[in-house]
């Protein structure tokens, strides 16, 4: 026992096995799909099923005791522990670093499921993922064993399997360390450009079917720096409420005006682009500069994706620019992995600015955006990133170029094709499952991101530790990250995972949900035996018929 | 029963009413609603809990009337303000129009382009970006893009923050390697969900451990650590008093956390003092907010370093905390590389908050924040860049890790890092020469300790070409604030960055040597930008031979391309030839 992390325990399986368990083998042809949205179709309107009242009810009185109880806590605390308290009060003539209120949440609440949180792990977060096992000593502290347990993961951003220990994409990055160092020692435009870097945005570029592109060696900062570069105090940019928060704080930096719109409420947005042009600038009433229309391509709270054909439809009618973050849908969605244009079959061309990350589904780091090229030449010269921060590192550039090398077909023909088949596949295998199991779930059906609804808060650490004892490894969810009411599970799938992992999770998912009484869900978003009637398949019929009706046009 | 007691109290408001005032009929329908209320109001009887809203009603009138319609109304604002949407626009500014006149003005609407068209002025900008054919390290090989051809190998680079030629390190990269092929590349989650590695907890550790303080935490990127930083600790109704020559990313980090901002004169620490005392007297009538003192270990902008001894001493008097941001100190100033604080023998714990880099002379990536415990484990949930982004690639942690040890591993005589000891070394004997270097065109700017050699034109030469004294938000020099817009192009800076550029080609065509200038981005400087410098990175790579030919060569560039433009006549004809110019 050691409250220091240990090593990694030695693990002298052959290679095989432990490829094996990064990225499982497809274990059958026929569990594959291609996600795809027929052409002028409208998109379906994501129906999100609501639980009976009295969990509403029950879910505010659950808030309410922890806050009594917090508070009570607190108020005994300050006087028979007063040490405990020592960074709330003012010491010295110094101000404590956060106050009382602030901090309650994460005193009161967060710490009493700090286990559920910010696991360390080893090795390459792939099918399964290695969690070190650890004792909770109470006010955030562990001990370690020096063991490690491997969990199935549906947590980690890895829609295409490639966070691989081994394979073409680890092999190429030891390359670029032996021919670029691990680092690119400075900012863009001082030393940081080498070819590997113009390489990568032209792969990128191509991909997304852009004419160019910008490199970033963060996702975040992508975002949290670009805004400045487009939009300044007379510009308005209207953005979707469960946009990012890198995306508000980049607006937010750039001192635009900002509207936010109720999330994919198109209506919405169309009366709110209608009064804005037609009223201008506060005050002054002058016309805007311009007008930027901020959506994600794939929500990754939600599930859901952005309208794209009305957004695009509104954008052109109302003279705006369209920004799509995609950091969850490139790669994920689409029968080319080419994101949501490529799902929705549009062409990238009627987007202004495309952005993404390399996180999630390349197994690299970083993000990137991509537009035509008279605006990515501009932002050349005034994007923060590209003078005041680092440039990617070469080891990740190897990791992009080649993953997405793979995904197109260049390297490993077959390859991409069956990754891209296999989360397609999985997305809708697992959704349907819970959906028919009982759970209330969000989104869209070919979503990888699935948020399998709590709503009671002290819920989410059972369902965490429960499942965690039955070694899957889950992401939890609650306020302040969500609205209050509506705490998940987040399940990220992954095309490492079999077919044989997701009927092992949805058999324990089933034995939680009968657990905690997590079934609530009433039929109207599908998956009802009976039309009409509330789903609550038993496991055994889900699983007999599972893989023909998860590829269905449309989910039953 | 309740019904009987009720009726007969309305029935006397009707009727105790002046009844001569009212026409009969007026009387008779006030009496019908009369009615229909007490009928209403007798149904509350059957709802559970409706005899209590029922019973506070009776007992409540039979006191005071008034009373009862003074609540009724306070009942209805409430419900009123409940129900109004949350966000309501001044109503009074909004004009209103038909949907014709709405399409109307729509039609007529020309938005600007998302973003102007690089001009044909600043073109050249892109080309001057020197492009790298293979390996970033101290010696390298420059191509040009357009052409693919090599315009040459084997470049002394004195343009990287690898200070310390760390990139070149086979220890650094056999544990980088070994770490990809255990985990891969990409971390593929947020730290707290699943994203945190064993190798980022022992980075945190060993970061902590070689800076001398409690605790540390790792950012995925250098830029986004102060702008998420800051806003986690200082919020509206919050005092910071900032240095005025600070980076670009802390300027953007202050106006993001909205706090109350004092600037004080770059460095000038009488300045700091007199603004302190001045602030004193109203601050000690009010409740204690949090306060800092926010200034930049080396300045990105100049090379100065911060009189920290004195900085500190007021910090304490005066009951102030101390953000300092190390991201060019960390890993090159004080003997073992532990930044400024070493610099200076101070203690770690004087500083409350440190910034710093792994990108620079860690020959890495990401950034960090260290300080002590309560504070760094609030960003764990507070700061938005380390609960809203990826953790950092495993491998670069371990690289991380690796540079510290291997920067601690070879001891000088007197026990101090041996890198380190080349690198001052190097330092202090490129800028013994270049400040021997007697001329009437540049000057030598930086502090003798920073590895970052500053030159700027001379003042009496700057002026007869007739440039500015700054660029940029001049006013800020007069009202203090910080500049609300975009600034505009500026024709001046765009033609001495490119002169500084000429310079820099020359010297890479004689001597085969890359140096570099100063690069801001006008448009985004909140602050009066300096004149472009000339910038050469003192690298642990470079022998000692060159740095002589560097200092030779510069010497004989810089008098030839400001002898051959020597006026602003001449300066301005100089347009014709970046329009053409295609270097790299």
């Amino acid at each position: 026992m050691s409250r220091f992390i240990p090593n990694a325990p030695p693990d002298d399986r052959p290679q095989q096995i432990q490829d094996e368990l990064e990225y499982g083998k497809l274990t059958n042809k026929k569990y594959l799909y291609v996600s795809k949205h027929a052409a002028g179709e409208p998109l379906p309107e994501p129906i999100e099923d609501e639980p009976p009242y009295y969990i509403y009810i029950a879910t505010y009185v659950n808030y309410l005791i922890l806050i009594i109880i917090g508070h009570i806590r607190d108020a005994f605390g300050k006087v028979f522990k007063p040490q405990d308290y020592q960074d709330l009060i003012e010491q010295n003539g110094y101000a404590p670093w956060y106050d009382g209120f602030e901090n309650f949440y994460v005193r009161r609440l967060k710490l009493r499921i700090d286990d559920c949180f910010a696991r360390p792990i080893h090795g390459a977060p792939g099918r399964y993922i290695k969690l070190f096992e650890r004792r909770a000593l109470g006010k955030g502290e562990y001990e370690f064993t020096g063991q490690s347990m491997e969990c199935l993961n549906l947590s980690s951003y890895n829609y295409l399997g490639f966070a691989q220990s081994s394979g073409v994409c680890t092999d190429s990055a030891l390359d670029v360390i032996d021919k670029y160092g691990t680092s690119a020692c400075s900012p863009r435009s001082y030393v940081g450009t080498t070819d590997l870097h113009l390489e990568t945005e032209q792969v990128i570029a191509d991909f997304v079917g852009k004419e160019a592109a910008i490199i970033v060696s963060q996702g975040y900062g992508t975002n949290a720096s670009l805004f400045s570069s487009l939009a300044d105090s007379k510009c308005l940019v209207i953005s979707d409420e469960l946009n990012h928060a890198s995306i508000r704080f980049g607006v937010r930096l750039s001192g635009a005006v900002v509207k936010v719109f109720k999330h994919n409420d198109m209506d919405a947005l169309e009366f709110l682009l209608r009064q804005q042009i037609s009223q201008g600038q506060p005050k002054t009433h002058r016309p805007w500069k311009k007008i930027i229309i901020a959506v994600e391509g794939l929500y990754s709270m939600e599930g859901n994706m952005c309208n794209l054909p009305k957004l695009i439809e509104l954008k052109e009618k109302y003279k705006c620019y369209l920004f799509v973050d995609e950091a969850h849908s490139i790669g994920a969605l689409g029968p080319n992995g080419r994101g949501i244009c490529d799902y929705f079959q549009v062409s990238p061309s009627k987007i202004d600015l495309l952005m993404g990350t390399f996180t999630k589904s390349f197994g690299a780091t970083g993000g990137y955006i991509a537009g035509s090229k008279p605006i990515i030449e501009k932002l050349r010269l005034t994007y923060i990133t590209n003078n005041y921060s680092e440039s990617v590192p070469p080891p990740v550039l190897a990791q992009i170029i080649s993953s997405l090398r793979i995904i197109e077909g260049k390297l490993n023909p077959g390859e991409g094709k069956e990754r891209l088949e296999r989360i397609a596949f999985n997305s809708r295998y697992l959704r349907l499952g819970l959906k028919r199991l009982g759970f209330i779930v969000y989104g869209a059906d070919d979503s990888p991101v699935i948020p399998v609804l709590l709503f009671f808060p002290a819920k989410m650490p059972v369902v965490s530790r429960v499942l965690y004892s039955m070694k899957i490894a889950v992401v939890i969810v609650g306020y302040p990250a969500t609205p209050l009411t509506t705490s998940r599970v987040r399940l990220c799938v992954s095309s490492a995972l079999t077919k044989e992992d997701l009927d092992y999770v949805l058999e324990k998912f089933s034995y939680v949900g009968d657990l905690a009484f997590l079934k609530y869900s009433s039929g109207i978003a599908g998956g009802s035996k009976v039309p009409g009637q509330p789903p609550r398949w038993s496991i055994k019929d889900v699983l007999e018929v599972n893989v023909e009706d998860c590829k269905k046009p449309q989910l039953p | 029963m309740a019904e009987h007691l009720l009726t007969t109290t309305v029935t006397e408001t009707t009727t105790t009413t002046p009844t001569t005032t009212i026409p009969p009929t007026l009387e008779l329908i006030s009496s019908a609603i009369g009615d229909s209320f007490v009928h209403y109001l007798n149904k509350l009887d059957q709802i559970p809990g409706g005899q209590i809203i029922l019973r506070y009603i009776r007992s409540s009138y039979k006191n005071d009337p008034v009373r009862s319609l003074f609540e009724l109304a306070l009942f209805i604002f409430a419900v009123h303000y409940f129900l109004s949407s949350k966000r309501k626009e001044n109503k009074a500014d909004i004009v209103k129009f038909s949907k014709l006149e709405i399409d109307e003005l729509i039609k007529d609407w020309e938005p600007e382009p998302l973003v102007e068209e690089v001009n044909n002025l600043e073109k050249w900008q892109l080309s001057a970006i020197p492009k790298i054919k293979g390996w970033n390290k101290s010696h390298m090989t420059l191509y040009n893009e357009a052409s693919g051809n090599n315009i040459s190998s084997n470049v002394v680079n004195l343009a990287s923050y690898d200070f310390l030629d760390l990139n070149e390190n086979d220890n650094v990269h056999k544990a980088a390697k070994a770490e990809i092929s255990t985990a891969g590349v990409g971390a593929c989650g947020p730290p707290n969900f699943y994203g945190t590695q064993d190798v980022h907890v022992r980075l945190e550790e060993d970061l902590a451990r070689f800076l001398q303080t409690e605790q540390s935490i790792l950012y995925g990127q250098d830029f986004v650590t102060a702008g998420s930083v800051i806003p986690a600790y200082l919020k509206r109704g919050d005092l910071c008093i900032v240095d005025s020559g600070v980076n670009l990313a802390i300027q953007k980090a202050l106006i993001v956390s909205r706090c109350n901002i004092e600037w004080y004169e770059h460095n000038d620490v009488d300045h700091l003092e007199s603004i302190l005392e001045e602030l004193k007297p109203t601050l000690d009538k009010e409740p204690v907010r949090r306060r800092f003192i926010v200034t930049e270990g080396l300045f990105l902008n100049t090379g100065d370093i911060c009189n920290l001894p004195k900085i500190v001493e007021l910090k304490n008097k005066f009951k102030y905390r101390l953000f300092l941001d190390e991201t060019l100190s960390i890993g090159v100033l004080g003997a073992n590389g532990r930044g400024v604080v070493e610099h200076y023998n101070l203690s770690r714990l004087e500083i409350s908050i440190t910034i710093g880099t792994f990108a620079g002379s860690f020959a890495s990536s990401g950034g960090f924040c260290a300080g002590v415990k309560p504070m760094v484990q609030h960003q764990r949930i507070n700061s938005n860049a380390y609960t809203f982004s990826a953790s950092l690639p495993p491998y670069s942690a371990i690289a991380s890790s690796q540079s510290i040890k291997e920067i601690m591993n070879e001891r000088t005589a007197a026990g101090n890092s041996k890198l380190i000891a080349q690198l001052h070394e190097r330092t202090s004997h490129l800028y013994s020469k270049l400040t021997s270097i007697k001329t009437t065109f540049f000057k030598v700017t930086s502090n003798s300790n920073s590895p970052i050699i500053h030159i700027s034109l001379s003042h009496q030469y700057r002026k007869a070409l007739g440039l500015p004294a700054f660029y940029g938000n001049t006013h800020f020099l007069n009202t203090g604030k910080q500049a609300r817009s975009l600034n505009e192009f500026s024709k001046a800076y765009n033609i001495e960055s490119f002169l500084l550029q000429k310079i820099i080609d020359g010297v890479l065509f004689e001597s085969n040597i890359l140096i570099t200038r100063s690069k801001s981005i006008l448009d985004h400087e909140n602050l009066p930008v300096i004149s472009p410098q000339l910038l050469i990175m003192v690298n642990s790579g470079a022998s000692l031979k060159e740095l002589d030919l560097l200092a030779q060569t510069l010497e004989i560039i810089v008098n030839k391309v400001c002898k051959s433009v020597s006026n602003e006549a001449r300066l301005l004809s100089l347009e014709d030839e970046l329009l053409k110019y295609t270097k790299y």
